[in-house]
């Protein structure tokens, strides 16, 4: 699949303090992309460079075809922008803010209403055209934004920290939308977040910035192969009774690498081949299996392992 | 230019919606037709003067060009001075800029709009100063003279576009909207009223009074003392005249009450004590202060210059 993203050495600093830091990174077609990182690691500097707002100190860095430097303006033609706070202008409705951004992108008046109508209709804001951006909760206001990061009809799509100070209910609705847009447009999207489970379950490859550094780039269903090392797994079991004897035994099963206790779960850390002599084991203990599950990793431990092992060094 | 025009219109739109250019328009039209009203009054009472008087405000606290000269900073700083940082703390300008136009293109946007704005108020209180007082006095201004109120607006417009220069300088080299007023009113109160009194201090400093008075001695005809002023003294007064005129050239509010007293043929100095002099002709005016019109002209060119390439240089950063 094609590229729309691809960084080499990009790195962007301000004074001594380096903000990113050579990331290499590829974003293909199509792809939701989340880019994670804890406040200040560098993402929305990476966002603005992608952008063609900010200048790189080193390195380049090509969108949909166009040098993030020499091709800015062409850049800005087909990437779209939302920044983290609210971006429109509150006192214009929401129709009037996208009809703006319409006209700063030159679209002719009769194509431009009909996509404000149809970016309204979208993200489900037609019955608040004529109200002014400042009556709006948060939630509405990042449903304009994302209609107004879609006027240009753009490949790809920033979206920095979109659900910061949402509700729940609103955060579920924003995330329903990138998907829906992602899958019926085709929308390659960027996602800069800290929400560990927002990134979870929208996002189909990660990228873990910390301090300016990439510190990982894998796509969400190589993450747990990675986590584990190859093709060992975790399983999770419940049981009617876990004696020491038993944990004993399981230790000794071959295929099974270790062995632990969580409250009234434990886990079995090993190879695919091994379950069927767990299981045996158990039963021999005189034990039932209430419950047999592999576990998968939660992208805050992948995070946390990453972020740890580059903290230690 | 797509982009500027769409900024600028924008912008406009802001502006004219604006309280604060509403009020100020509102203030400007409201004092402008008092202070014709009393020009009224002085050309009814002095038969044969001149209808730019109604500018000049005889026998009043105020005139046309002493409201400029006090409002008019105020009016351009007003509508430069928040004009990028504003959108900067708003978190717009990313969004703006985030298009595919020119980054010129919002700054000339937001010059365009403003200067559109000053103009029109400009022309529009002239304007109306005019349509009030020509019913009242029964006849309208003479080609001269309609060509030095034709001057005085031309000025009159530099002078504000110089303030809007300034105040969009501010803006977009202060972060803060609170930074950039308090620069604006700084920069206000240092050329209307410090350099002022700043310049008279300075040159009673510098030139103290070389002579005196003479005493002729004995009574004259009505029982005063008689005194003559003595050739030093003279010349010291006029030294340090000088030197007091020189200090406030540095100011622009001073610069436009030279210019536009000398295109409308009257002397000003300051709130409530003006002179009439001789009315020179309108080319004899611009002769005359044609290095005042410049500097202000040149001074507007330069503030905007700086805060266009100020703002190319924006470094848009997280936040902004």
């Amino acid at each position: 699949m094609e590229n729309v993203v691809e960084t080499h050495q990009l790195t962007k600093a301000y004074g001594e303090f380096v903000a990113v830091n050579e990331l290499d990174m590829e974003i293909k077609r199509g792809e939701i992309f989340g880019f994670l990182g804890p406040n200040g690691a560098g993402k929305t500097t990476t966002i603005l460079m992608l952008m063609g707002l900010s200048v790189p100190t080193k390195g380049t860095a090509i969108v949909a075809g166009h040098d993030i430097v020499e091709e800015s303006r062409e850049v800005r033609t087909v990437a779209s922008i939302l920044p983290e706070y609210s971006s429109l202008y509150g006192d214009l409705t929401a129709w009037e803010n996208l009809d703006y951004i319409g006209k700063l992108n030159d679209q002719p008046k009769e194509e431009r209403e009909d996509r404000v109508a149809e970016m309204l209709e979208i993200v489900g804001m037609s019955m608040w055209a004529d109200t002014k951006l400042e009556s709006f909760s948060r939630g509405m206001k990042q449903r304009v934004g994302i209609a107004s990061a879609l006027m240009k009809n753009p490949q790809i799509v920033f979206l920095d920290e979109p659900t910061i100070g949402l509700d729940p209910v609103a955060t579920k609705e924003v995330r329903e939308l990138v998907l829906k847009l992602n899958r019926e447009k085709e929308l390659t999207v960027v996602l800069a977040s800290h929400l560990l489970h927002e990134v979870q379950v929208t996002c189909n490859k990660i990228g873990i910035l910390n301090r300016g550094k990439l510190i990982l780039l894998e796509s969400m269903e190589n993450l747990n192969r990675v986590m584990s090392g190859g093709e060992d797994r975790r399983i999770e079991l419940r049981l009617t009774e876990t004696t020491p004897d038993l944990i004993k035994d399981l230790k000794a099963v071959n295929g099974v690498k270790s062995v632990t206790q969580e409250n009234n779960a434990l886990y079995v850390y090993g190879s695919v081949d091994s379950d069927l002599e767990v299981s045996k084991t158990i039963v021999s203990h005189g034990a039932y299996i209430l419950m047999m599950k592999p576990r998968e990793y939660t992208l805050e431990e992948i995070f946390m392992k990453y972020y740890n092992q580059e903290v230690a060094g | 230019m797509a982009g500027t025009m769409t900024v600028a219109s924008k912008e406009l739109r802001d502006q004219f919606g604006s309280k604060r250019f509403l009020i100020l328009l509102g203030l400007i039209v409201v004092l402008g037709s008092l202070s014709a009203y009393q020009g009224v009054d002085y050309i009814r009472n002095n038969v044969g003067s001149s209808f730019v008087y109604i500018f000049s405000g005889a026998r009043m606290s105020f005139s046309f060009i002493q409201i400029m000269v006090f409002f008019g900073p105020i009016l351009g700083l007003a509508l430069g001075f928040d004009s990028v940082n504003k959108e900067r703390t708003n978190g717009t300008l990313s969004m703006v800029l985030g298009q595919p136009i020119y980054r010129d293109s919002v700054i000339n946007g937001k010059f365009i709009a403003g200067a559109v704005a000053l103009i029109t108020l400009a022309f529009s209180t002239i304007a109306i100063m005019c349509g009030i007082t020509i019913p009242m006095l029964g006849f309208a201004p003479t080609l001269e003279e309609a060509l030095k109120i034709g001057a005085l607006t031309m000025l009159t417009t530099v002078y504000l576009l110089l303030w809007l220069s300034l105040g969009i300088l501010y803006s977009v080299v202060f972060k803060r909207t609170s930074t950039s007023i308090l620069f604006s009113i700084a920069t206000w109160m240092t050329f209307s009223i410090v350099l002022s009194i700043l310049a008279a201090a300075l040159s009673m400093a510098l030139v103290p009074p070389d002579g005196d008075f003479i005493d002729e001695g004995g009574p004259g005809e009505q029982g005063w003392e008689r005194f003559t002023i003595s050739p030093e003294y003279m010349e010291a007064m006029q030294e340090r005249q000088a030197l007091q005129s020189a200090i406030q050239n540095l100011s622009p509010t001073h610069l436009y009450q030279i210019t536009a007293s000398s295109i409308l043929g009257v002397s000003s100095f300051g709130f409530g004590s003006q002179e009439f002099a001789r009315t020179a002709t309108l080319p004899e005016a611009l002769a005359n202060n044609w290095a005042n019109i410049a500097v202000l002209a040149v001074v507007m060119v330069v503030a905007f210059a700086a805060s266009y390439m100020a703002f190319l240089r924006i470094e848009i950063r997280p936040g902004d």
